[in-house]
């Protein structure tokens, strides 16, 4: 770790203004002070975020509910009336890492936190992410990575959060500039896309303030699979939700996660589940829709299966 | 002769570890937590090329950095780097930070040079050599017996396949490091060591001190798997740098470090072919294979019991064999001894082929292995083990089990030298009544301290917290290394005799006909100002070699993600007397985890383009956690009157064998590889399409 200078600020103005030369926010610090530690991240200035004001309350509303970004992943998971409404969320939140990670990591560090392609995280290779001229995983070591990709790196979102969020409609308040805007989780991550250098749609000033969860009644699910029981990165993650009378479902979704940049979701699959009576073939038909562009490459081609069988058992969860 | 007292008070039993308390409270010091006076961080500079010519290291520039205290190259002139991480040089500092800051600038001049670190194309007589005046991969070694062609041709059944194992690291909980204090008087180092005598010889020799300069201390220590017998190249720098700055110098290895320069178990790619008669009798066997030591194979150094090569048949007898292996050298760290090298991969290839047989031949796999392999032991074992186990109602034809969850059992068995020699120890009873007992061995976390503790207190009828054992101190009578499986037998038998000893010294020296039990503290109190000291070494008769040992898996696939849970192990194992039941079954657990690690998740990945390891911490070098842990029965067959045998090898052999044949069982398609990933799993079932098709 190279030194660095510290700051601690109580406003969302200063704190702002602080990250602005070359600084960096410091929120749980899981992934931040790694990224330190290995050379990848060398920021001059850590701005902590974890004093700002509001920023570590659940709050229910008539609409919708606000989580603070400082709240931690373990407050989420053990958050008895969120696990009621927002089971999804709960669930994604359950399967971050390790009971240490969850309690001190928290939503915002989890929604911007960055790739964590293999070569991106090792201290002496300079990839295409890191502002080099290579994609070393496209014919390398890519058995954890995308399986769609809008740009030459292949490294998927791997938050859990923001799957569960995505298939929510969560938006992210975020203080860019002198305004609050309010994200889509898709907009949160559009530039990841496009950009094979950005791990979301964040610029270095942009602040996650909170997120604001609608609370229209839709039930909501998340299921992973790992190559562990616990204490181990989804190889693919599916969270959805939908409002659901009987086996009939409407206004669904249904997102995917490692194995885009972005949360993955496909509008016709949305589509085409509305008003449609959940079995079988419908949910095999909508993981059809889900994949049809899929490219795999020489080690990540086991996702597909994978993600049909989430798809499916995420769906049935919903009407189970 | 001595031999074992045919009634025992304290052998046999389940007594927990004397270091318990100790170490659940922190009291215990390992030998990363020892602090001398003024000592100094030691951090090392390693080659960030897989292969260079170098020639030139300046570290003037880390020498100037605040707190640095001495900067070392690990060798003067010009060298060849061989693999990403090789040790250049070596920096000790007042702090952690001022290491890191130093290792920063060490500037090499290098030349990078051509390599190869896969084993499929080092093969290739084109790639990129390791070694310049060597083919990466050298003639075979050639075993032949009867006549395998013929006996092929005329087999009943005939069964191929080709196997593949991965590079699995060391992965102990505390890295390999020491730490060294060089004076005037002599060295003293603290390692964390299976091995302290060949730390201190390796140590001395390297600094070119005399042995008897050299005291190697090691109260307690956090794994090692094998890989830590010497002092390494890091314990070397420690000492040097610890010269250099007057100081002692700690030198642990990061995590990232640990999975680069010290050790592995090599990796194997075998191509087999078994062949029996309508019996089930098996009359041929073939074997083709190949495995990479990393820059091991090809030069001189094997890696000491590290070797790619490994026992085929494994447990079998066949009549007729062809075996051919050898071992490719790849731009990478080398193997070292790992626990029990070269079984658990001649095991889990072997009992494979022989389930690919069962299979064939529409015959109980158990069954099959009872008509092949003639060692009584594991016949009884097997025995035991299809009545426990529920063997006969569990076993279900290959992918029979209904709904997308399919259940699978499977077997595979174990054969492992142990035994041991050569310890001596000595025991000074003192007027009070206490009792140490001083050897020099170690404990490798095995619970050496403890077994100690319950002979001396079954010879002098006291408890086993009446005792003092004292160990790893190269002070104290000599011991081997941890390593083989020989601790408990080398150990036990000196403490034995020793104990004998001094009990007969005392007994003669106060009168008491028997010191014993109640009558102990008056004896002792007999002894007036003076200690009674008495000497003891290892005894025929005491110990002997040869353990088995079964184990049967049970295991549920999920056949549309391809996730294995597995459900249970059970373990039937014999390993002569048992001395401590608690910690014998404690050691099996760890085998069977770690053979679970070796099943399902453990392999260093590679990478072609960089050279470099990709996966050097526990975030993406997975080992197993408690969720992932199935329940595991352990039996122990007792077996008194062989004597003391070894358990901490034979127990982690057959467990990816029985796991990769109950997964097999489960799915009606074999996994040839390990590890048994969701990948694997899914494209065994032919789940997975062609790279490049749209899905
Ligand atoms: C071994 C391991 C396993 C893990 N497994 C999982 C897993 O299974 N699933 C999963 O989802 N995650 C997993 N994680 C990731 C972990 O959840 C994240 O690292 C953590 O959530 C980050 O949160 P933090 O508060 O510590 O963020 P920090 O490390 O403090 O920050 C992370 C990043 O976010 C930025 N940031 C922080 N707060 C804000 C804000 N308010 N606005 C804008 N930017 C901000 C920081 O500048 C930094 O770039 C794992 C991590 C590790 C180390
Ligand atoms: S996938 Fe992205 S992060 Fe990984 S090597 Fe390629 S460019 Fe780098």
């Amino acid at each position: 770790m190279k030194p660095f200078q510290y700051a601690a600020p109580r406003t969302v103005d200063s704190a702002v203004s602080l990250a602005a030369d070359q600084g960096r926010f410091l929120a749980g610090g899981i992934d931040i002070l790694g990224e330190m530690k290995d050379y990848i991240a060398s920021p001059r200035l850590l701005v902590n975020v974890k004093d700002l004001p509001v920023t570590r309350e659940i709050t229910p509303g008539k609409e919708s509910w606000t989580i603070g970004t400082n709240v931690t992943i373990s407050e989420i998971e053990q958050h008895a009336e969120l696990k009621r409404i927002f089971p999804g969320l709960q669930q994604a939140a359950a399967e971050v890492g390790s009971p240490q990670i969850r309690n001190v990591a928290t939503v915002g560090g989890n929604l911007a936190q960055h790739s964590r392609c293999w070569y991106y995280r090792h201290r002496d290779i300079h990839c295409l992410k890191k502002g080099g001229d290579t994609c070393y995983a496209h014919d390398g070591e890519n058995k954890y990575h995308s399986l769609f990709s809008g740009n030459p790196c292949i490294s998927p979102v791997v938050s859990n959060l923001a799957i569960a969020l995505a298939a929510l409609d969560a938006r992210a308040i975020v203080r860019r500039g002198r305004e609050e805007v309010a994200l889509s989780i898709a907009d949160l991550y559009a530039k990841a896309w496009e950009n094979p250098e950005a791990h979301n749609s964040l610029t270095g000033t942009d602040l996650i303030l909170r997120v604001q969860i609608p609370d229209a009644g839709r039930r909501s699910a998340y299921q992973q699979v790992s190559e562990k029981a616990s204490f181990d990165w989804a190889l693919v993650s599916c969270a959805a939700a939908a409002t659901v009378e009987g086996t009939k479902l409407s206004k669904v979704r249904v997102v995917l996660g490692a194995v885009a940049p972005i949360p993955w979701q496909v509008q016709a699959a949305h589509d085409f589940l509305e008003g449609k009576k959940l079995d079988d073939d419908v949910a095999t038909q909508a993981a059809g829709i889900i994949l049809k562009d899929a490219t795999p490459r020489e080690h990540n081609g086991y996702k597909v299966p994978i993600a049909q069988a989430l798809i499916r058992r995420t769906l049935k969860q919903l009407v189970g | 002769m001595l031999s074992w007292p045919e009634k025992r008070d304290v052998i046999g039993q389940s007594t927990p570890r004397v270091d318990a308390p100790a170490k659940v409270t922190g009291a215990a010091k390992y030998s990363s937590d020892v602090q001398p006076e003024g000592w100094l961080y030691g951090m090392i500079y390693r080659s960030r090329w897989p292969a260079a010519k170098v020639t030139g290291i300046n570290i003037e520039k880390a020498k100037q950095i605040p707190g640095i205290k001495a900067v070392v190259v690990e060798r003067d002139g010009e060298r060849t780097v061989r693999f990403y991480g090789e040790e250049l040089a070596a920096v000790a500092g007042t702090s952690k930070q001022a290491c890191l800051d130093a290792l920063l600038v060490i500037e090499v001049e290098a030349t990078p040079l051509p390599f190869v670190v896969k084993e499929e194309a080092a093969r290739n007589p084109n790639s990129p050599r390791v070694w310049p005046d060597a083919a990466n991969l050298p003639e075979p070694n050639v075993r032949e017996k009867g006549d395998v062609d013929k006996a092929f041709a005329a087999a009943a059944a005939v069964v191929e396949g080709f196997f593949t194992t991965p590079t699995q690291l060391h992965q102990p909980l505390e890295t390999h490091g020491n730490t060294v204090s060089v004076t005037y008087d002599g060295v003293t180092c603290w390692a964390s060591t299976q091995g302290i005598f060949s730390v201190r010889d390796g140590l001395a020799d390297y600094l070119e001190v005399p042995h008897e300069k050299v005291r190697v201390i090691t109260d307690h220590m956090g794994g090692g798997f094998g890989a830590k017998f010497g002092p390494g190249a890091e314990g070397g720098l420690a000492g040097r740098l610890s010269k250099a700055a007057g100081a002692p110098v700690k030198l642990m290895l990061t995590r990232f470090d640990q999975s680069l320069a010290v050790g592995n178990r090599p990796s194997s790619f075998q191509q087999i072919k078994l062949g029996a008669d309508a019996d089930g009798k098996m009359v041929a066997f073939e074997m083709n294979s190949f495995g990479t030591a990393g820059i091991g194979a090809g030069a001189s150094s094997a890696g000491g019991g590290g070797g790619a090569g490994f026992p085929a048949p494994y447990i079998y007898v066949v009549p007729n064999i062809r075996v051919k292996q050898s071992s490719v050298a790849i731009n990478a760290g080398q193997a070292r001894a790992f626990r029990a090298p070269g079984h658990p991969i001649a095991s889990f290839g072997m009992e494979s082929i022989v389930d690919e047989l069962a299979v064939k031949l529409k015959m109980d796999p158990v069954e099959l292995r009872l008509k092949n392999d003639p060692n009584k032991i594991r016949q009884r074992e097997y025995a035991i083990g299809i009545e426990h186990f529920g063997w006969k109602q569990k076993y279900k034809p290959p992918g029979s089990s209904p709904g997308p969850i399919k259940v699978g059992v499977g077997c595979a068995g174990a054969t492992w030298g142990g035994g041991g020699r050569g310890t001596q120890a000595d025991v000074q009873i003192n007027p009070d009544g206490s009792v140490e007992v001083r050897c020099g061995t170690q404990d490798l976390g095995t619970g050496t301290r403890t077994l100690v503790a319950v002979v001396a207190a079954e010879v002098f009828g006291l408890k086993p917290e009446q005792i003092s054992a004292r160990i790893g101190d190269t002070q104290f009578p000599p011991s081997g290394g941890s390593g083989g499986s020989t601790t408990a037998a080398s150990v036990c038998p000196a403490i034995f005799d020793a104990c004998t000893n001094a009990l007969q010294d005392l007994q003669k020296k106060t009168g008491v006909a028997d010191a014993r039990g109640s009558n102990w503290s008056a004896a002792c109190r007999k002894l007036g100002v003076n200690p009674l000291t008495s000497h003891g070494k290892w005894q025929e008769g005491l110990s002997s070699s040869g353990a088995g040992g079964v184990q049967f898996a049970e295991v549920e696939v999920d056949t549309e993600t391809g996730f294995v849970k597995v459900r249970k192990i059970l373990c039937v194992q014999d390993c002569g007397l048992i001395v401590d039941k608690l910690t014998c079954e404690t050691q099996i657990n760890g085998g069977v985890i770690m053979g679970l690690g070796y099943a399902l998740y453990e392999e260093r990945v590679m990478d072609s383009a960089t050279g470099v390891v990709l996966n050097p911490n526990f975030e993406t070098y997975k080992v197993p956690n408690f969720a992932d842990v199935p329940e595991i029965e352990v039996i122990l067959v007792d077996m008194p009157e062989r004597g003391v045998i070894g358990v901490g090898e034979p127990a982690t052999i057959p467990t990816a064998g029985a796991i990769a044949n109950a997964v097999a069982n489960a799915l009606g398609v074999r996994v040839s590889s390990l590890p048994i990933t969701p990948a694997r799993v899914l494209a065994a079932l032919g789940k997975v399409g062609k790279v490049g098709s749209k899905a």
